[in-house]
């Protein structure tokens, strides 16, 4: 039951249900999906203007840099589950069906990662970003942890509004900011680097970008 | 009519109906009005009354008519609205069903509703609460104009109650995703408005030889001089329309 599955979710992030929302804050916000999912780690993006703009929480380095890798790459499960709006899974990274995404397969792998599986952060017609999750050997959701992760992306996607509705206008709600990624300092190199070569922004972009692929963080 | 399990006039498969039309309404982006107005012309329909009338809460905190079966019954809610008494507010203060009233011995308790909804045709009226747990968000009036009209049995009521409540959580539902879509627009706003600033303020410290700190304060100062929004100063200097030169370096600030 999908109402089972919610309370036993909100319990675990410390709410009864009954308030205007989850009162939580993004600190055990992954814990709790990978914990609900019963998977390694997971890791939630942000997307604005159909961009990727950073994880607002992970459970560990091994889901902070499967954020950063798709944050940086544009391609991933993440980056799929969003703009396709439904669940993404690849169970084995090793063999997949099909390479879907050859520069963050090839990372993930890597980082000893075997599994990944992304779900949409959406509420009602507002697509917010989507919720990574990764197992460090190949092996596909169970039926029951499916479902899980269902509940908890939708909750998630609850937690995000819930906390962002409280922002000064303009600005990003501090309780996302806490454990968030949003990479300024590589936004701040870009206009540096712009400014030091006269080229525009986009171009500086393009050198992170592709200082990123050759490997090595930028 | 044949007869409904509790002697009601209600038949289940009318109200079953009538439920599943209400549900298939409830597509992404539908219309409250839209909704609401079904509401009230299936349940004439189920119900064997002659006309239906709806009150809801607006965002803003007021009751407005949202819909009605036919124009009398919206006057009539109208004046009820004027009057601040009538069925429909009875049953939105007191969030219970009125059944089963008689207008012609209703004058006292509404002065103004009870003689302008006879002159209107009718002869008694009944109202369910639009409720759900503890938040009540209107109310549905049902009119009958047969003086020797059947009274509406309990399981009557229960299906009145049935069809508000539907009614009721698609409104609440419709409400929320709203509020969620102009949040979700914010968020979007302010995370890709952080770009354009991060960006700047690093063109900017390149350009004056500042540290990001600095930077910022030479972008807020610009803008805040010029009455301009501060993610519009950031684009302009991103897009070199607005020279980093021409804003004001902090004071003591510039690094040797």
């Amino acid at each position: 039951m999908a109402g089972d599955r919610r309370s036993r979710i909100l319990a675990l992030l410390g709410s009864d249900g009954d308030s205007d929302g989850p009162a939580l804050s993004t600190d055990r916000l992954c814990a709790v999906c990978a914990e609900v999912v019963n998977v390694e780690g997971a890791g939630i993006m942000l997307m604005a203007g159909d961009v990727q703009r950073g994880s607002i929480c992970t459970t560990g380095p091994v889901s902070a840099r499967i954020e950063e890798l798709q944050y940086a790459l544009g391609e991933g499960p993440c980056v799929d589950a969003y703009e396709e709006s439904r669940p993404v899974r690849e169970p084995d990274l090793v063999h997949p069906v099909v390479l879907r995404w050859p520069a963050f397969s090839e990372a993930a792998l890597e980082l000893g990662v075997g599994a990944v599986f992304a779900f949409p952060l959406q509420f009602g017609a507002a697509r917010l970003g989507a919720l990574d999750l990764y197992n460090p050997t190949p092996g596909d959701l169970s039926v029951d942890q499916h479902a899980d992760a269902l509940v908890m992306a939708t909750i998630a996607a609850e937690a995000v509004l819930v906390l962002q509705a409280g922002a000064r206008p303009g600005r990003v709600a501090l309780a996302l900011e806490a454990q968030a990624e949003f990479h300024d300092v590589e936004h701040q190199a870009a206009g540096m680097v712009a400014a030091q070569l006269e080229c525009s922004v986009a171009h500086a972009m393009i050198r992170d970008a592709a200082d990123e692929r050759d490997g090595g963080g930028p | 009519m044949t007869a409904g399990p509790a002697g009601g006039a209600v038949r289940c498969v009318d109200l079953a109906r009538a439920l599943v039309a209400l549900a298939d309404t409830l597509v992404a982006d539908f219309d409250v009005v839209e909704l609401l107005t079904l509401l009230t012309d299936r349940s004439v329909q189920v119900l064997g009354v002659d006309a239906a009338g709806l009150l809801l809460l607006a965002p803003e905190g007021d009751l407005r008519v949202m819909a009605s079966s036919n124009d009398t019954v919206r006057m009539l809610e109208l004046i009820e609205l004027q009057a601040q008494a009538g069925p429909c507010l009875d049953a939105y203060r007191g969030a219970t069903p009125i059944v089963n009233q008689r207008l012609a011995t209703a004058q006292g308790r509404w002065p103004r509703f009870a003689p302008e909804a006879r002159r209107a045709g009718f002869a008694a009226v009944h109202a369910v609460p639009m409720r759900l747990r503890g938040t009540v968000l209107g109310a549905l009036s049902l009119f009958s104009a047969d003086e020797s009209a059947r009274p509406l049995a309990d399981a009557d009521v229960d299906a009145a109650q049935a069809l508000a409540d539907v009614a009721t959580i698609a409104v609440l539902q419709h409400r929320a995703v709203f509020e969620a879509r102009v949040l979700n627009e914010q968020l979007n706003n302010a995370l890709n408005t952080r770009v354009v600033l991060e960006q700047a303020k690093g063109m900017i410290a390149q350009r004056a030889s500042l540290d990001m700190e600095q930077a910022f304060v030479a972008l807020r100062g610009y803008a805040r001089d010029h009455n301009l929004r501060l993610a519009d100063v950031a684009r302009s200097v991103i897009s070199g329309a607005l020279p980093a030169s021409r804003l004001a370096v902090p004071r003591g600030a510039q690094r040797a």
